[in-house]
């Protein structure tokens, strides 16, 4: 007779997991630092980036009006503001006009420099203060003097154009026509951001004093910006949108390009939101290296602990306990992890500013921001829990028969399906997560592959090592065949380090590789075709005699010239600019005016590959081409319309061809092409370059000052930009933000290191009792050292060379794919990480062997 | 020793009760491949509630696979396993587990005590997994029971090794389990400690009436049992033999 089942059922006792994994963490953390180093560091990682990057977007929401200038600033290219618009705008409060454009400043000496003048009326700065040392009143600074050899104006001079120049307050440069005394260096202006990349260091002068350099020709390049400073009254939200709606209304033709004081800097924000995001990619990656970490700090510490789980299981602990008592101890030190690491994060924002607040180019407001730290803190314990689920699970099928048995301890088999299946859950809600939030979906998901991928591949790695060295022929040597043999014996470090060493690897590569690409890119060598000049501002009038000249002045370049205007789209296909909705890789081309141009002919860098082009004396409606690309990211079509606001007036022209065009040659090229007849009668300038045939590795500094001194003499309204100089400007920019990938990817790096060591460590118990024996039965500690260290050094090897394959095509498909430049390889970086991670893996895993080598054999066996 | 000799026969306690244990033409196999040994083979056996037997025989015979199979924990290749009226064969492993822990108290040769707890926590752990609501009271009378009133808080490592095995066995005995199985429990002891740990298993077994098994390698001690049961390369060696048949052969 037997009794029914229900007989055996109980009540589940809720907290008895919390309770009984409690007591089990009194043993101590012993194998568990590693664990909450890794998780620690990941979340710090992502907890920092997101919390730095929330307290910057933060500056610059609190700033942004200052940032702006105003409450809503209109700007418009080429042109002035009509008598209508201007009435406008003063309707709604108080008005700031200011102008930018690039131009060329002169010494008296006769030295030359590209100069970003901004020039200003008596309102500005209407919000903020510019610093100037000394400090003067605005008014002051800009005032015109009288001077023995005509007018003499104020102005402001970045310190960088004072040491260029060799100058120094007092001193007097020409811009243009006019004569100007530099009264104060311009330390910080309180608009500076809302403008974007400058090419050169600021000049600021009065708008009168502008006016005096005869520079402002029909279609030179100014930009005109009016900011709006509403009444005090009207501070709510609704009041900039409320203007911007009017101005849209009532001056529909106006083509101005309008921000208002939440959206001071749209480019800036969408930097630092993609860029957040790279980061937070970096910062997971950590955490994926971190959680190898996990996965072999579960698996030792369930390996500890086998005896005790088998007690539980003795005692009428079901799998289903056990598993939900380890999972809650593993789950209390990852929260722990996980919590340090986001505390250290939210701290990151505070110590920046603290330690970097006066030299920050960017308004950084510290703050803790629940929403990061959350989100960090969700990452790190679903890592832990993707990573330690396997090892857990089997912790459900402990024999009980382990605590009679000593030999059944070895057999380890795969997780019951349940904890599978689990584990794949929490894989694809970390997936979903990732995907979800990331700014740039398509990066986000090719990061998971690609992670996959490496995670797979290393896999495949450890098992094809330990295979071949399973069939490789014994060999004579002792040391050699210690070595070999530990790689693939059962239980072998294998598998851990190759993951942990691999990981890293892979990451250190795919970093330097892109570090030494992109300076390569922007620092070293131009492209092999790269003009060395371009000249802006050149009237339409004198351009046939500025290409003529500089063919002359250098006999052997190429000269290029073309007409450009500048535009925004207003309009394509019938819908409204602000009504399209791009694809993320177009949505700049609508977010500001475009360099627009006209021609006959197909444009060099350029091939036509769809559509038709017109015949080169087209007289027709305009046409226009568009660039492949970007039309696809438009929506557009061969067929389909676009309207161009340029100086004011719509142009509507036809798309009737698209081109793929080789923007990295750097020759000039447009997004837009019109059939010649599009802007017949239009005021605009011309754009040149000039290309050098030889090597400017010799001397070049010197003949390009040259150049740009012919030039200023003979056309002073032209403005030339040394492609070099430009470059390294961007350069600068590029070196920042690689800056701050290397920081987030030491991270990822030391984890690594954490990791490995783990690995290491975790097998050391084998390692000293191995050592013990050998000792015992007559090795040396030589022989015993060396044989340790081959086998360290095959592993890491073979597992250094996948590291930078995997590693270089990551940073080819990124350098190449995401930031579309050309990619060499860079072998002597590759070379360096090589080395390096031979020599770690055999110090570290050395380290541990060395102590037990010296350690009495009789004293170990006794305690094994 | 007197509480024995004053208890009824087995034969009458098998007659009297039903079956504590029943065990039916049971085969078990350990190992895989090359390695695999048949351990048990064709066992049958049955035990009387209240009755204490003693699984005797040389190394490698299979007796505490046998107490294994009995406790739940190995499940034979063929034949029926049947404890306090529950078949093993209609359990799963969690159920298994569960009647583990509430009708059968084990007591291994090195204690297996949990480390990172206290001697009462150790005691505790089966009743709070069975959801007894005053584990810790229960925990506290039964380590007071087997003389460790003053010891409660005191950690495994804290104590010798009888009192190590005292704890274990106030762990087997706190959820009044209807069988106890003790697989060597003397052989990680000294001679004097071992038979102080043997006297308080055999108190407990009459004071609560309950079924004992027991291994062991120790003659004497298999003496003290009700009946023997000696196993050779994994077969019963013979009939059940009786205290008296031990005595006399």
């Amino acid at each position: 007779m037997t009794l029914a089942l229900k007989s055996v059922r109980r009540r589940r006792i809720p907290g008895l997991p919390l309770r009984f994994a409690l007591r089990e963490l009194r043993s101590g953390l012993r194998g568990f630092y590693v664990f909450v180093a890794c998780i620690a560091l990941g979340v710090m990682a992502i907890a920092g980036v997101g919390s730095v990057a929330a307290s910057l977007s933060d500056g610059l929401a609190h700033e942004g009006r200052t940032l702006l200038g105003g409450d809503v600033s209109f700007s418009l290219i080429q042109r002035e503001a009509k008598a209508d618009e201007i009435a406008f705008l003063r309707e709604h409060g108080s008005l700031s006009v200011a102008a930018t454009l690039r131009t060329m400043a002169r010494a008296s000496d006769g030295r030359l420099a590209l100069v970003e003048l901004k020039a200003v009326d008596d309102a500005y700065p209407m919000l903020g203060a510019a610093t100037l040392d000394p400090a003067m009143p605005m008014r002051d600074l800009l005032a015109k003097h009288d001077g023995a050899s005509g007018d003499v104006y104020g102005a402001a001079a970045d310190p960088t154009l004072l040491a260029r120049l060799d100058l120094k307050v007092g001193d007097r440069v020409t811009v243009g026509g006019a004569t100007f005394e530099i009264r104060s260096a311009i330390a910080a202006e309180p608009d500076k951001l809302a403008g974007g990349l400058g090419f050169g260091p600021r000049f600021l002068v009065s708008i009168d004093g502008l006016r005096a350099t005869k520079l402002l020709q029909p279609g030179s390049l100014v930009r005109w910006i009016y900011r709006v400073k509403l009444p005090d009254g009207a501070t709510n939200d609704r009041a900039p949108a409320a203007l911007v709606d009017a101005a849209r209304a009532t001056l529909p033709q106006a083509g101005w390009e309008i921000r208002s004081r939440d959206n001071a800097s749209p480019q800036l924000a969408r930097t630092i939101t993609r860029f957040t995001q790279f980061l937070t990619l970096v910062g997971l990656a950590a955490l994926l290296v971190g959680g190898v970490g996990v996965a072999n700090a579960v698996r030792s510490h369930i390996d500890r602990r086998r005896d005790v789980i088998a007690a539980f299981k003795a005692l009428g602990a079901t799998g289903r306990d056990v598993f939900a008592i380890y999972l809650t101890q593993v789950m209390l030190l990852a929260m722990a992890g996980a919590l340090i690491g986001a505390v250290i994060g939210a701290a990151l924002p505070f110590a920046i500013v603290g330690a970097f607040g006066h030299l920050l180019p960017l308004p950084v407001v510290p703050a803790l921001h629940p929403g990061s730290l959350a989100l960090s803190v969700v990452y790190g314990l679903l890592t832990a829990l993707a990573f330690g689920m396997w090892p857990l699970g089997r912790v459900h099928d402990v024999p009980v028969a382990a605590l009679f048995r000593e030999a059944v301890t070895s057999e380890w088999r795969r997780p019951p399906l349940r904890y599978l299946v689990w584990m794949a859950v929490v894989v694809a809600v970390l997936i979903a997560i990732a995907i979800g939030l990331a700014y740039d979906k398509r990066v986000a998901a090719v990061f998971v592959v690609a992670s996959a991928l490496v995670f797979a591949l290393l896999r495949a790695v450890a098992a094809g090592m330990m295979a071949v060295a399973r069939r490789l022929p014994r060999p004579r040597a002792t040391m050699l065949r210690l070595a070999i043999a530990n790689i693939h014996r059962p239980g072998a470090l294998t598998p851990s380090v190759v993951l942990s060493l691999g990981l890293g690897l892979a990451v250190l590569v795919t970093i330097t590789q892109i570090d030494g690409n992109l300076r390569r890119q922007f620092m070293a060598a131009l492209p092999a075709h790269a003009p060395s000049f371009y000249f802006i501002d050149i009237p339409s009038s004198v351009s046939g005699r500025f290409t003529a000249f500089l063919k002359e002045t250098v006999p052997h370049g190429t000269v290029e010239d073309v007409p450009m205007l500048r535009g925004r789209i207003v309009a394509a296909r019938g819908v409204k600019a602000e009504d399209l909705k791009p694809s993320q890789d177009a949505e700049w081309v609508l977010q500001s005016d475009r360099g627009l141009t006209y021609t006959g002919e197909v444009p060099k860098g350029s091939r036509v590959v769809e559509g038709h082009w017109w015949p080169a004396d087209y007289n027709g409606p305009p046409l226009v081409s568009f660039e492949k690309k970007l039309a696809d990211g438009l929506g557009l079509k061969v067929g389909d319309t676009v309207v161009v606001n340029v100086l004011g007036r719509d142009i509507t022209a036809t798309i009737s061809n698209m081109r793929s065009v080789d923007w990295q040659s750097l020759g000039i090229n447009f997004v837009l092409v019109f059939s010649p007849n599009a802007f017949r009668g239009a005021p605009h300038t011309h754009i040149a370059t000039l290309t050098e045939p030889h090597d400017r590795a010799g001397g070049g500094a010197v003949k390009d000052a040259a150049v740009v001194k012919a030039v200023a003499d003979a056309f002073p309204m032209v403005t030339t930009v040394r492609v070099r100089e430009a470059l390294e400007t961007v350069g600068t920019v590029v070196t920042n933000l690689v800056l701050a990938i290397r920081g987030a990817s030491a991270v990822t790096l030391i984890s690594a290191i954490l990791v490995l060591g783990g690995a290491l460590a975790a097998g050391h118990r084998h390692r000293v009792y191995d050592a013990v024996i050998l000792k015992t039965l007559g090795a040396t500690r030589l022989r015993l050292l060396g044989a340790y260290a081959l086998e360290y050094l095959m592993i890491g090897a073979a597992t250094a060379m996948f590291g930078v394959a995997a590693g270089s095509v990551a940073a080819w498909l990124i350098v190449t794919r995401l930031m579309t430049l050309s990619f060499v390889w860079q072998a002597g970086s590759a070379a360096v990480v090589v080395v390096v991670a031979l020599a770690v893996t055999v110090m570290l895993g050395l380290a541990g062997t060395l102590l037990a080598l010296n350690q009495k054999p009789a004293a170990v066996l006794r305690n094994l | 020793m007197d509480s024995l000799i004053e208890s009824p026969s087995p034969a009458d306690r098998s007659s009297a009760r039903p079956d504590s244990i029943s065990i039916s033409n049971v085969d078990l196999s350990l190992g895989q491949g090359a390695a695999r040994v048949h351990i048990l083979k064709d066992i049958s056996l049955r035990v009387g509630a209240g009755e204490a037997i003693g699984l005797i025989g040389p190394s490698g015979s299979g007796k505490s696979t046998l107490l294994m199979v009995m406790a739940g924990l190995e499940r034979p290749d063929r034949g029926e396993v049947v404890v306090d009226g529950v078949s093993f064969n209609a359990l799963d492993e969690d159920g298994l587990a569960r009647f583990r822990g509430r009708q059968v108290g084990i007591v291994f040769q090195s204690f297996h005590l949990i480390p990172t707890m206290t001697a009462l926590e150790n005691v505790a752990v089966p009743l709070e997994l069975a959801g007894v609501p005053d584990a810790s009271e229960r925990a506290a009378r039964e380590l007071d029971s087997v003389g460790l009133g003053a010891r409660l808080h005191h950690y495994p490592t804290q104590l010798s090794g009888g009192e190590q095995q005292r704890v274990a066995l106030a762990r087997a005995l706190a959820p009044d389990p209807a069988i106890l199985v003790a697989d060597e429990p003397t052989g990680n002891l000294d001679e004097a400690t071992g038979q102080q740990i043997v006297d308080l298993l055999f108190t407990k077994h009459v004071e609560r009436g309950m079924t004992l098994v027991l291994v062991t390698h120790d003659t004497l001690l298999a003496q003290r049992c009700d009946r023997v049961v000696r196993l050779r390369s994994g077969r019963i060696d013979g009939p059940a033999a009786s205290r008296h048949w031990i005595e006399t052969a």
